[in-house]
C-alpha cells in the first residue's frame, strides 16, 4: 500500500487510513489527516524531507518519516 | 475598579488552535494590558487581564496557550490542558471563548467539538471573516450554532465588528447559567482515542456541509451570478474544506522550491542576522555613551566617597549593562516578528529541519538559536515553541555556545590588539572567522552532546516536526510591535535585575576592602589621580585575592590573576571584560576606554613572576578561544534555570562550557606556542 511519504512533488491521493501504531499518528490525526481526504504534496524542501501537502485548503510541513503513516487508497 | 472581594470574579478562558486568531481576540478584549503569570512549576505561560472598562464586564480573561485538541502529548500540552479543567490558582472556568479560523473550519472545529463534549460551557467566535468575505462567503452564525448547539459569534479582528455582539452573548450566557446552574464537565480522559478523533472530524465534515452561506454583496446580485455562486461553493468547500490559498502556493513555488527555497533561506537569514548587529550598533552605542556620561557626572560632582561610587559604578554602569542589549533585542523581534506574521518563519523552520534533526535537533530550534547570536536569554525565552521536550532542553542547552553581542566588544579588543596597523579588511576577514568557527564548534559539540541527551533530559524522544504552513499575508505592524515591546519588556525584567545585582556584588568585590588608596598625586590631573585610583584599589580588592586563587589554573594558558579578575568580572556580562581589563592594567587615561591607551599597556604588560611578556598571540588568540566557550553570564543561567525547571541543565552548561572552553583555550595557548607562535 502506497503512502504519504512516497507521494511525488504535485501528486494527490486519498487516505485510507491512518496507522495509529505511529507515535505521531495522534497529533497527525489532529492537524485533520483523516480516512477519506485528498492530500497533495504542494513542496519539497532542499533534502526532500520534510514535505509540505496541503489537507482541508490548509497547509502542512511534515516530516517524511510522519508522513508515512498516512496510508493511501 | 474596585470588586468586593467576596464575590468571585468570572472567569473566562480564550482557547484555540495556533493562527485562530486567539491573541489578537485577547488583545482586542483586554487592551493590551495584561500581566503573565505562570503555571507553578513548569515555564507553561499564561496572560491574564480584566476586560477593558468600555465593555462594561467584570471577568477574569485568561489567554491559554494554543493547542489543537484535548489529548495532550508533551508534558506543556498536558499541563495546559488540564488547566482548562481547573487552573491551580484561578479554579475552573465559568465559560470558554474558543477561537476557529472561519476558512479552516474544517480543522478547527475539533477543539469546540470536543469541549463541548466535555460538558463545558463554550461561545465559539469565528474569527478571519474578512478572508471568507473575499471567497464570496460567510459562516451562518445560526446554523453552527444549532449544529453544536452552543452561542456562535463571528467576529472580524481587525475591524473589532462583531466584539459588541460578543460582550453580549457572554451577558446572557452568564445570565442563563445563573438560572440553570453549571453543567458538570467529562474529565478529559473519557476522550482517550484516537477512534474518536475520527469520528468527531467526521461529524465535522457534515457541520461544514452546511454553514457557509454565499456572500450577499450590496448591489443586487442577479440570480445567475447567485447560482454560480452556489456552484462554487459546492465544488469549493465538498468535505474537503476549501482548496489552499492560491497566492500562497505561487508565492512557496519561489520561496519553498527545491533550490532556490534554500538559498533564498540563507539569504534572508543572513540578512536578519547581519541587520542585528548594523542596525543596532549605532543605538548601542548611544546608550553606552549615555550611561558612561551619567556615570563620570555622578563621579565629578559628588564627594569621591563608597557611596558616589556605588551609585556610579555600582548602580549607573550595571543598569548601563542591561540596557545597551535593549535595542539589538529591539531589532531582533522586530524582524523575527515581521517574518513570522507574513508566514515565512514557518517555511524556514521547515527547510532546516533536515540538517538539524541530523544533530538532535528540530527545526524550531533554528529561530531560538539565531537569537543566540544577539542575546542568550530571549533565545532561550524563543525555544517555548519548540514541542518535544527533549528538542527545547537540548536547544536551550547548546544556545550558550551562539556568538552572543556581549563577546563582540571582547572579540573586537583583542583583534585590534593582534592586528595593529588597523587592517580594517583583515579585522572583519577575522571577525567572520570567529563566527564560522564558533558555528562550527556548536554543530559539533551538540553533535557529540546528542549521544548523551536521552540520560541527560529523561524525556520521551519521539521527534516530530508537524507545522502549519500559514497563508501568506502583509505582517500587522501594530501587533508586531506590541509583541516585540513585550518580548523586550520580559528580557529588562527578568535578565535586568540579575545583571544589576550581580553587577554590584561585583562592585563591591572590586571596591572594597582598600576604600582609600594612597596614589603619588604630583603632576597628574584629577582624572588621571581618579583612574590611579581606581586601579590601585582594585589591585588589593576581594576581587584580586579571587584572581590570586585562581592564578594556578591562568598559568597553564599563560595568563595571569589579572586576566582572571577579568574574566571574572566578566561573569555580570562578557563586556564588562573590556573595562575590567582597562582597570586592572591601570589604564590612567581620560574616559578609561580610549582603545589605542589600553592597547599599548596590554603590549606592555608582563608576567610578574618571570617578566615575560603577557599578550602574546599565543594567549590572546586563547582569550578569543575561551569566550568563543565559556558560558561566564549569569543571567544566562538563571534563565535557563528558570526556563528548564530546574538547576541541573544550567550547572552543566556551567561545567560542561566552561570546562571546555579551558581546555581549547589550553591546546590554543600550547600548540601555538609548539608552532613556534608566541
Amino acid at each position: 500500500m502506497r503512502t504519504a511519504a512516497e507521494l511525488k512533488f504535485k501528486e494527490s491521493g486519498i487516505i485510507s487510513e491512518i496507522d495509529v501504531s505511529h507515535p505521531s499518528s495522534k497529533r497527525i490525526i489532529e492537524h485533520g489527516f483523516t480516512p477519506g481526504q485528498i492530500i497533495e504534496v504542494v513542496n519539497q524542501s532542499l533534502f526532500n524531507d520534510p514535505i509540505a501537502v496541503s489537507i482541508r485548503g490548509t497547509l502542512i510541513a511534515l516530516r517524511k518519516s510522519e508522513a508515512f503513516c498516512i496510508k493511501l487508497k | 475598579m474596585r470588586t468586593d472581594l467576596s464575590i468571585k470574579v468570572p472567569l473566562i478562558t480564550l482557547v484555540g488552535p495556533p493562527n485562530s486568531g486567539k491573541t489578537t481576540l485577547f488583545n482586542t478584549l483586554s487592551g493590551k494590558n495584561y500581566k503573565t503569570a505562570n503555571y507553578p512549576g513548569s515555564t507553561v505561560e499564561y496572560y491574564t487581564s480584566r476586560f477593558l472598562a468600555k465593555y462594561n464586564l467584570t471577568a477574569e480573561l485568561l489567554d491559554s496557550p494554543g493547542i489543537v485538541s484535548l489529548l495532550p502529548e508533551s508534558i506543556d500540552e498536558k499541563i495546559s490542558v488540564e488547566s482548562l479543567y481547573s487552573h491551580p490558582s484561578l479554579g475552573t472556568p465559568d465559560l470558554l471563548i474558543s477561537t476557529v479560523d472561519s476558512c479552516q473550519l474544517s480543522r478547527h472545529l475539533l477543539l469546540p467539538k470536543q469541549l463541548i463534549n466535555s460538558g463545558f460551557n463554550v461561545i465559539i467566535v469565528v474569527t478571519m471573516n474578512d478572508i471568507l468575505a473575499k471567497r464570496g462567503l460567510k459562516v451562518s452564525e445560526s446554523k453552527l450554532s444549532k449544529a453544536l448547539n452552543c452561542d456562535v459569534v463571528v467576529i472580524n479582528g481587525r475591524t473589532k465588528q462583531g466584539i459588541e455582539k460578543l460582550i453580549d452573548t457572554i451577558n446572557s450566557n452568564f445570565s442563563r447559567n445563573n438560572e440553570t446552574g453549571k453543567k458538570s464537565i467529562v474529565p478529559y480522559s473519557y476522550l482517550h482515542d484516537k477512534k474518536d478523533l475520527v469520528d468527531t472530524f467526521k461529524e465535522i465534515e457534515e457541520i461544514i456541509n452546511e454553514v457557509y452561506e454565499p456572500l450577499a454583496s450590496k448591489e443586487n446580485i442577479n440570480l445567475s451570478l447567485a447560482n454560480n455562486e452556489l456552484k462554487i461553493l459546492e465544488t469549493k468547500i465538498s468535505n474537503n474544506g476549501f482548496s489552499p490559498d492560491e497566492i500562497t502556493l505561487k508565492i512557496d513555488s519561489v520561496l519553498l522550491h527545491r533550490f532556490w527555497g534554500f538559498l533564498i533561506f540563507l539569504i534572508v537569514m543572513g540578512i536578519t542576522f547581519t541587520s542585528i548587529f548594523w542596525l543596532a550598533q549605532p543605538l548601542m552605542n548611544l546608550v553606552d555613551e549615555l550611561f558612561t556620561n551619567l556615570n563620570s557626572l555622578v563621579i565629578n560632582n559628588f564627594d569621591p566617597g563608597w557611596f558616589t561610587f556605588l551609585v556610579s559604578d555600582g548602580i549607573i554602569s550595571g543598569t548601563g549593562s542591561v540596557l545597551v542589549f535593549v535595542p539589538q533585542i529591539l531589532i531582533l523581534f522586530l524582524i523575527l516578528g515581521l517574518l513570522e506574521d507574513s508566514g515565512y518563519l514557518a517555511r524556514g523552520a521547515m527547510l532546516i529541519d533536515k540538517p538539524l534533526s541530523k544533530i538532535g535537533l528540530n527545526g524550531r530550534s533554528f529561530v531560538p538559536m539565531l537569537s543566540g547570536f544577539a542575546c542568550a536569554i530571549p533565545a532561550m525565552i524563543a525555544a517555548r515553541t519548540i514541542p518535544n521536550r527533549r528538542e527545547r532542553l537540548f536547544t536551550i542547552f547548546i544556545i550558550p555556545l551562539m556568538s552572543c553581542s556581549a563577546r563582540l566588544p571582547v572579540y573586537a579588543l583583542l583583534i585590534a590588539y593582534l592586528i595593529p596597523h588597523g587592517n580594517a579588511w583583515m579585522g572583519g576577514i577575522i571577525l567572520g572567522g570567529i563566527y564560522l568557527l564558533s558555528m562550527i564548534s556548536s554543530i559539533v559539540v551538540a553533535g557529540v552532546m546528542n549521544k548523551f541527551t536521552k540520560k541527560l533530559f529523561n524525556a520521551d524522544d519521539t521527534s516530530s516536526f508537524i507545522l502549519e504552513l500559514p497563508s501568506y499575508r502583509i505582517p500587522k505592524l501594530s501587533s508586531v510591535i506590541t509583541n516585540t515591546y513585550n518580548s523586550s519588556k520580559q528580557y529588562i525584567l527578568r535578565a535586568g535585575p540579575i545583571i544589576l545585582g550581580f553587577s554590584l556584588i561585583l562592585w563591591f568585590l572590586t571596591f572594597f576592602p582598600n576604600i582609600n588608596p594612597e596614589v603619588e598625586k604630583t603632576g597628574l590631573t584629577v582624572e588621571q589621580t581618579q583612574n590611579l585610583e581606581r586601579a590601585e584599589r582594585l589591585e588589593h580588592s576581594y576581587a584580586s585575592g579571587l584572581g590570586k586563587i585562581i592564578q594556578p589554573f591562568m598559568s597553564p594558558i599563560g595568563m595571569d590573576w589579572r586576566i582572571g579578575v577579568s574574566l571574572i568580572s566578566a561573569f555580570a556580562a562578557r563586556e564588562v571584560f573590556v573595562s575590567s581589563l582597562a582597570l586592572t592594567f591601570k589604564v590612567t587615561t581620560e574616559g578609561g576606554d580610549d582603545q589605542s591607551t589600553l592597547l599599548n599597556s596590554l603590549r606592555n604588560a608582563k608576567i610578574e613572576a618571570t617578566g615575560e611578556k603577557l599578550f602574546t598571540v599565543a594567549t590572546s588568540v586563547g582569550l578569543i578561544v575561551f569566550f568563543m566557550f565559556a558560558l561566564q553570564c549569569l543571567s544566562t543561567v538563571a534563565v535557563s534555570k528558570k526556563e528548564t525547571g530546574g538547576w541541573k541543565i544550567p550547572i552543566l552548561q556551567v561545567v560542561i562550557f566552561t570546562s571546555l572552553a579551558y581546555v581549547m583555550t589550553f591546546i590554543t595557548v600550547n600548540g601555538l606556542r609548539f608552532l613556534g607562535i608566541q
